[in-house]
């Protein structure tokens, strides 16, 4: 039978024995995390034909078996272009032949999102030519306006010596800034060749058609990943959706000097402003069903085209003000900001008009001394629609 | 006589005046025990009294209740992930001015007082407990909350969740991290089998040179970016050097954005590595995310085909699917950020997903995928039914039927889930619900008795 004095030491052993393993055993257990840093070297089976089948063309695209159309453009091909395969990145392609066998090449490129600011572009072309880069005021002197299927298009033209091949070289270069896609209209060449094409270059961006073309399209508003915020220059956030048919389109009076332009599959209506010293800005109309992606995400969506970092709810409704409509309440935003397409500095109001199941949204931007003459205007406008 | 005064007593004796020399029996008494005792025993005692004691679990229940709080408030600008790691899985709380480099603890974290509720609930059951057959249920029961709150930390620290995407007729023997990256490098060389070194993402964004002995080069890090968006870059409009001087980095760029913690948006990481052997650089890559889950190449995919038509998209974006590789002294390796993958010893083939929803309506009725198993080494070979509340359970893992894809409607998501320790919550519920009724009939029957005999 054991003593007491023995039954007390054991208790007093086993209770710090118990003590020491429960806290070693919870700082193991609780280490055990470590080795996250671990770099893992494993081999693995090649991927066999059904791991990769459907991995080759990711899921959802559609089928592309058949000759895929190039975008529907079309225009009046002058008769010495001879058509070349597009290649990359290019809708049209051509081979211009000259006499003494001088060559030039025309190519037309729509590009996404940001596509560079003009005069990056500009002074790019100046450069593969070997001439000086100009600054913002040289810019907008050797810049011509140019129609470009019935849009406002910018025409620069340059000559000097191939910086390569040191041949005198001359370059047309046409852009277009479209709601989704800059569109590049180039012809690069010998000197003499492409001056002598210069009207024919310009007849045939005059004669070009967007319509049916992908990049006349506003980008729709694709899925994103049920957990990926807005991407900005793929995915507008809460881009307005296509817009309501022709018998549903409001009434309005137009301002003076708005100029209805065709604004393109998905939205109402386009109007183009052009000031006395050149200066231009569009005022865009679309429609959404429901609430369009609602206030704060069109005003995010609005400031990332201005560069301005995205807003929470409560600034967004200290930087909104109401309008009266006729039948309600409009929204009324005024930002400013850097225009991510072409790096000026822009200035935009938009106006958000709940109306039942739908919403409406007017979106005035361009410099801002042309905005701040056109605000009153401008919301006039918004408030002489008479909705159907 | 011991005058040890450091020995530390189970009760404070009452404080006498100076000088005074009475002392009463049982303050006699006292302090004769009191300097029986040795000084590391009394150290021992008063360690264990203090574990012991039920100001601890009051104290601990009380710090659990303010973490909880603050933790789910913190969720809203942190995110699920990082609050889970900065309030529940650590020790301490940090915290450190705006800018500052330093962080000091401020805060008991989830480890801490977990683990001190642990000590406590297990030092007072030894301490204070006395084995009795009527105390059989009591006994049960404290065993069951410890094994609920011990298999509770060994579900934070090992398990593991992932997600397999899967298109029917696809087969995968991986799945992905849902919370971790890694840049992996892949020798394809060997025609049986790749050799695979991944770089867990904990290294890849302190940047700097990564080796590993199995690769005969350095990777640079140049550049990694949390959250990214791709962008095509045509040499037309694009004025600045690409991104990269090999790969998708010379045809897209990889655009830095800010980070995101919100419960509806993800990071979608990019990283500009160069290759760095003994002859000197063979290159930089651009590598993303945005070039290996399915995902988000559907969603290129699908707003290219939107903005430029049909043909320009898929010259795009069969530029995007090329694995992005090179060969140095005779291997051909490729290179990945990419979710941390978990590979398996088998295969599953995604047969048939179904999407059905209630007749006449949108609402959804059920999902389920057919799926074939297949293993190479046990030569398994069946199908399975996954649905809702069905989950496979397989060589330790469990499938759940976790989602779809909104824009394909052959994609299924299977959640894989390895825990260990599953078991215990439904062992630990078994004996605490079976201790309570012990305890319950043994008072009951003990009740009767007494009645009886009286």
């Amino acid at each position: 039978m054991p003593k007491p004095s023995d039954l007390m030491f054991i208790t007093a052993q086993v209770k710090i024995n118990a003590l020491t393993c429960i806290v070693a055993g919870s700082l193991l257990s609780a280490f055990t995390g470590c080795g996250r840093d671990d770099v893992r070297t494993y081999r693995v089976p090649k991927e066999t034909n059904s791991q990769l089948a459907a991995a080759d063309l990711p899921t959802g695209h559609p089928d592309v078996s058949g000759a895929a159309a190039l975008p529907a453009t079309s225009a009046n091909v002058p008769a010495d272009w001879q058509e070349a395969p597009p290649g990359e990145m290019r809708v049209a392609s051509f081979h211009v032949k000259g006499k003494d066998s001088k060559m030039a090449d025309v190519s037309v490129i729509p590009l996404p999102g940001m596509a560079g600011r003009d005069i990056d572009n500009v002074n790019r072309w100046r450069g593969q030519v070997g001439l000086a880069p100009v600054s913002d005021a040289e810019l907008a002197k050797i810049t011509e306006s140019v129609q470009v299927g019935g849009q406002d298009g910018k025409l620069y033209e340059m000559a000097g010596q191939n910086s390569d091949s040191g041949e005198k070289q001359r370059i047309l270069a046409a852009i277009v800034r479209r709601p989704d896609a800059a569109w590049f209209f180039k012809m690069v060449g010998d000197d003499a060749l492409v001056a002598e094409q210069k009207s024919a270059f310009v007849d045939y961006l005059k004669s070009f058609s967007f319509t049916g073309s992908g990049g006349g399209a506003a980008m729709q508003d694709a899925q994103l990943p049920p957990s990926h915020s807005p991407i900005g220059n793929i995915l507008p956030a809460a881009a307005p959706s296509a817009p309501a048919s022709s018998e549903g389109k409001p009434e309005w009076q137009v301002p003076p000097g708005w100029k209805e332009i065709d604004g393109g599959q998905f939205l109402v209506s386009k109007f183009i402003i052009i000031s006395s010293d050149n200066l231009q800005a569009a005022v865009n109309v679309s429609m959404s069903a429901g609430d369009g992606g609602g206030v704060l995400g069109n005003v995010n969506r609005w400031r990332g085209q201005l560069g301005l970092s995205q807003q929470s709810q409560a600034e967004v409704d200290k930087l909104v003000q109401s309008i009266d409509i006729e039948g309600g309440k409009a929204i009324l935003v005024d930002m400013s900001g850097t225009d991510m397409k072409s790096g000026a500095k822009t200035r935009l109001i938009g106006a958000i008009v709940p109306k039942g199941q739908q919403t409406w949204f007017y979106k005035l931007m361009g410099p801002a001394a042309l905005i701040e003459q056109q605000k009153e205007a401008f919301t006039k406008f918004v408030q002489s629609v008479k909705y159907r | 006589m011991n005058g040890n005064k450091s020995a530390t007593v189970l009760e404070t004796p009452p404080k006498r005046a100076k000088g005074s020399q009475g002392k009463g029996p049982s303050a006699a008494g006292a302090k004769g025990e009191k300097e029986k005792r040795s000084g590391a025993d009394g150290f021992f005692t008063g360690l264990i009294d203090f574990f012991a004691s039920l100001r601890l679990t009051v104290v601990c229940l009380f710090l659990g209740m303010i973490l909880v709080f603050w933790g789910t408030l913190a969720q809203v600008d942190f995110g699920l992930f990082k609050a889970q790691n900065e309030f529940f899985r650590s020790f301490f709380i940090h915290w450190g001015p705006k800018g500052a480099t330093w962080k000091m603890p401020i805060f008991p974290g989830g480890y801490l007082v977990g683990g001190l509720l642990l000590i406590n609930l297990v030092t007072a059951h030894f301490t204070r407990f006395k084995w009795t057959r009527k105390k059989i249920g009591i006994w049960m029961v404290h065993v069951g909350v410890i094994l609920l709150l011990v298999g509770q930390l060994l579900t934070d620290v090992l398990s593991r969740e992932s997600h397999m995407w899967l298109s029917e007729g696809q087969a995968k023997n991986y799945s992905d991290s849902s919370s971790h990256d890694e840049l992996a490098l892949v020798d394809t060389s060997n025609p049986d089998y790749d050799e695979v070194v991944a770089f867990p993402d904990s290294l890849v964004t302190k940047k700097g040179e990564l080796r590993n002995a199995k690769l005969p080069f350095t990777i640079r890090v140049k550049n990694y970016f949390a959250n990214s968006e791709p962008q095509v870059r045509a040499p037309i409009a694009d004025n600045s050097p690409p991104q990269a001087t090999a790969g998708i980095g010379q045809r897209f760029t990889f655009l830095e954005t800010a980070p995101t913690a919100t419960m509806d948006s993800r990071n979608i990481p990019a990283a500009v590595v160069e290759i760095l052997t003994d002859e000197g650089s063979i290159g930089t890559w651009v590598v993303s995310n945005w070039l290996v889950e399915e995902k988000l190449l559907q969603l290129v995919q699908t707003n290219f085909r939107n903005q430029l038509g049909e043909s320009l998209a898929q010259q795009l974006c069969s530029r995007l699917l090329q694995p992005q590789e090179f060969t140095y002294r005779g291997h051909t390796y490729q290179l990945a950020l990419r979710p941390e993958r978990f590979y398996k010893p088998f295969n599953i083939q995604l047969l048939k997903f179904s999407h059905d929803i209630y007749r006449g309506t949108d609402i959804p009725k059920n999902f389920s995928s057919r799926i074939h198993l297949q293993r190479a080494d046990t030569g398994e070979d069946r199908e399975a039914l996954i649905y809702m509340n069905n989950p496979l359970r397989y060589a330790g893992e469990t499938y759940y039927q976790s989602g779809f894809d909104d824009v394909d409607p052959r994609v299924t998501i299977l959640q894989v889930v390895h825990n260990p320790s599953w078991l215990t919550p439904y062992f630990s519920c078994i004996l605490v619900a079976a201790g309570l009724l012990v305890q319950f009939l043994t008072h009951l029957f003990g009740f009767i008795t007494k009645r009886k005999t009286t």
